[in-house]
């Protein structure tokens, strides 16, 4: 396959702090989810899916484990001539003094030498920390027939929650005229979703003005989209419907886990014409033993369940024991539930311990309870 | 190790009834998410075998697709190769169709190979073995042949139409006859053989001359005297996939996890092909127990007992138990399935019971509608 005019440029530099010890060692796009996927699947599929094959990865924060990962990119079937996975990190370069990424914006002025070595006619731009499925050749066509500068998706949201993101405001045809952070009253309900196609051209131009402005936080939402609209550039929203999350805080980590449970959610990961790629790791089918109970539950491979396993999404290799509950919990790849143990209202991360007959949550539990260490009897 | 692995096919006397006419056994589904063949690929690219020639009797299709290049197995891309070779001319009768015509149309490939070893081993013999030890210990033994076997003290009924060794103290093969599971306690050829390749290519041509329905393992039979055929006993998990009773027998006693242990070892991966399917579903209605369940299956109803593939559906309100459910079957509302074996893409509506018996399963076709 060809590549085609556009590069994907996914910003994956984020820590996450919302999601404490998950993000101890990994960045945020690299977290566990639904069992067998990271959350950097869904970006890389949906390139992959789209048709587009050439998609660099900028990544800042404790980047080794998503590095590596990202750069297998047979994985996602993104290893194709003339494209594939490119890992952006921060480096040292001729005559400039060596700085990490300052924000978004930054993140891709650093790599400006990149973009021009691919001469794309279109940049679309990702964020590596949210879950859905969506098809940017569709914005593209989008962003084509509208002549547009930049095109942004947006998402209706409901208008009590909309002070909780960026606002896009419109005209009648989508043009989009005016670009608020958090409004407190929020003049319409069009959310960003943090996703942007840019003709690269202009947006060229922009940042190099925008690297040299020392007010700037050179961020797109803070900055480049400000300044397109004050220039008055053709900036239109992509309305999007569908399954969108940001899985910024464990209680919505584990939501956007428990929405694979619910029949009426939107996110079908079923789907053989979209399926969400991730890397092929050796397992085992799963194992329901003699005495098991499963109900409701989301099952990966290499999983073996000897207890009851109830509203729960079980990830790849993980064991649960003989008497051992699992109660509406995430449990990831690797952790182990050992015989007796309760676990209500839990994220237990990859590869954690919960010991014998140790009690993890309560089902009045306001917050969910993250297990991020081995849980033993106190 | 400087050997290239060939991965034989079974003789005639090996018959999957129903199965076997859609694939070659290699091919064949096992456990939900592996295909036979895997064992004894993952075998030998675990063991350091780089070069690896797959002998296709038949149907070749299924095992090109499972395949491809042998990069799921860990088949370097560069320094090795997996070749997937079968008989490109049609033979007069299927009775031609042996291993030894196949090596003999393919010599190039085994000639031009640069190994000064081999090692042949058939796919319906599903272990965990690394060959590493065995290929040390042909070397030190200066044994022409050395030849793999299990001890079994169940060779009345499983191990039946496989050949038998009788070995002298030093294990020596004296005798090759076949299982006609008259004795309880044999020594089962495993029909994996360790040689010199030009050995090997001796005995090939060798054993076309004689006849042209000679097999492989005919001619190691002829050559006793002749030759130093060792043997080198396995321990642990061996089964021999021959027929469709033995095929469920196999597959429903894996269910038990100190047998399934000891057929998936640590630190020894078994690989297959990946479909990127998304985990299981288990609904609110669902209930499962004593099951072998791979991924992308929707699982709605019950489940006791059975081996689901790859996704599968289970309506609400069906009763599966002492099953083997294949690779995208449906098995719709209200259905009851007692020691049934379903082929792929099968669709078995409501209202229908099916049973059959250990020895005896119900078989349900390749895209059959029940």
């Amino acid at each position: 396959m060809r590549s085609n005019n556009i590069v994907a440029m996914i910003l994956a530099g984020g820590r996450g702090t919302r999601l404490f010890e998950l993000t101890k060692k990994v960045a945020k796009p690299a977290v566990h989810f639904g069992g067998k996927y990271r959350i950097i699947d869904f970006p890389l599929s949906n390139c992959a899916n789209s048709d587009i094959t050439t998609v660099g990865v900028l990544t800042q924060y404790e980047s080794i484990l998503l590095n590596a990962y990202v750069a297998k990119d047979p994985n996602w079937g993104l290893d194709v001539k003339d494209g594939g996975v490119f890992v952006l990190t921060p480096r040292e370069k001729d005559q400039e003094n060596f700085e990490v990424y300052q924000g978004t914006a930054d993140a891709i002025t650093q790599n400006i030498d990149y973009l021009d070595s691919l001469d794309p006619e279109y940049v679309l731009i990702l964020s590596g920390d949210h879950i859905y499925k969506m098809n940017y050749a569709t914005m593209l066509a989008y962003h084509k027939i509208k002549n547009a500068d930049a095109t942004i998706a947006v998402l209706e949201v409901p208008l009590r929650e909309a002070s909780r993101f960026g606002i896009m405001n419109t005209n009648k045809q989508d043009r989009i005229i005016e670009f608020e952070e958090k409004p407190a009253k929020p003049k319409s309900n069009l959310a960003s979703m943090g996703i942007y196609i840019f003709s690269y051209k202009t947006l060229r131009k922009y940042l190099v003005a925008d690297a040299k402005d020392s007010n700037s936080h050179h961020d797109f939402g803070k900055d480049i989209i400000p300044q397109y609209l004050k220039d008055k550039k053709q900036i239109y929203a992509y309305r999007f419907k569908g399954y969108w999350k940001d899985v910024g805080t464990v209680d919505s980590l584990w939501e956007a886990n428990m929405d694979l449970l619910d029949d009426n959610s939107e996110l079908d990961l079923a789907d053989p014409n979209w399926k969400i790629y991730t890397e092929d790791i050796n397992a085992l089918p799963q194992y329901i033993g003699p005495e098991a109970h499963v109900e409701n539950c989301y099952i990966t491979q290499g999983s073996i369940i000897l207890g009851t396993a109830k509203n729960s999404v079980l990830g790849t290799n993980c064991s649960i024991g003989k008497g051992a509950k699992v109660i509406d919990s995430v449990i990831m790849p690797g952790a182990k539930i050992k015989d007796n143990a309760t676990v209500i209202r839990c994220i237990v991360a990859d590869g954690v311990t919960v010991e014998e007959g140790v009690k993890c949550g309560s089902k009045d539990s306001e917050h969910i309870t993250l297990v991020a260490k081995r849980a033993v009897k106190e | 190790m400087n050997v290239l692995g060939i991965i034989n096919f079974e003789d005639n006397t090996a018959s999957i009834d129903g199965l076997g006419d859609y694939r070659p056994v290699p091919a064949i589904s096992f456990l939900g998410r592996y295909r036979i063949v895997d064992f004894i690929l993952s075998n030998m690219t675990n063991s350091g075998i780089n070069n690896i020639q797959v002998y296709c009797k038949e149907k070749p299709r299924n095992l090109f697709e499972h395949l491809g290049d042998g990069k799921k197995y860990n088949v370097n891309s560069k320094r090795g190769k997996l070749r997937i070779l079968y008989g490109e001319k049609s033979f007069a009768s299927p009775v031609y169709n042996t291993d030894i015509a196949n090596f003999v149309l393919n010599m190039q490939y085994i000639e031009s190979d640069p190994n000064p070893y081999v090692i042949i081993a058939p796919s319906y013999f599903v272990y965990s073995f690394d060959f590493t030890d065995a290929f040390k210990q042909h070397l030190d033994s200066k044994a022409d042949i050395t030849v793999l076997y299990k001890t079994t003290d169940d060779a009345k009924t499983s191990f039946l139409g496989c050949d038998t060794l009788t070995m002298n103290k030093n294990r020596r093969v004296t005798k090759i006859e076949k299982n006609r599971g008259n004795k309880k306690n044999c020594s089962i050829s495993m029909e994996a053989y360790i040689m010199d390749k030009k050995l090997f290519i001796d005995l090939v041509n060798r054993a076309a001359e004689i006849s042209s329905l000679f097999w492989f393992k005919d001619i190691i039979a002829d050559i006793l005297k002749e030759y130093k055929v060792y043997g080198y006993g396995v321990r642990g998990y061996v089964a021999c996939v021959n027929s469709l009773s033995e095929y469920f027998r196999i597959n429903m006693d894996l269910r038990d996890r100190d047998e399934l242990n000891s057929l998936f070892l640590r630190d020894w991966p078994i690989y297959t092909q990946t479909n990127d399917s998304c985990p299981t579903r288990f609904t609110e209605t669902a209930h499962a127990t004593g099951s072998i369940i791979a991924n992308g299956c929707l699982i709605e109803g019950e489940v006791e007992g059975s081996i689901i593939g790859r996704n599968v559906t289970i309506r609400e309100g069906a009763i599966v138990k002492d099953s083997i459910i294949m690779t995208d079957a449906y098995i719709g509302k209200g259905a009851v399935l007692d020691h049934v074996i379903v082929d792929k893409y099968a669709i078995v509506h409501h209202v229908k019971k099916l049973e059959g018996t250990d020895d005896n399963p119900v078989y349900v076709k390749r895209r059959d509608r029940i």
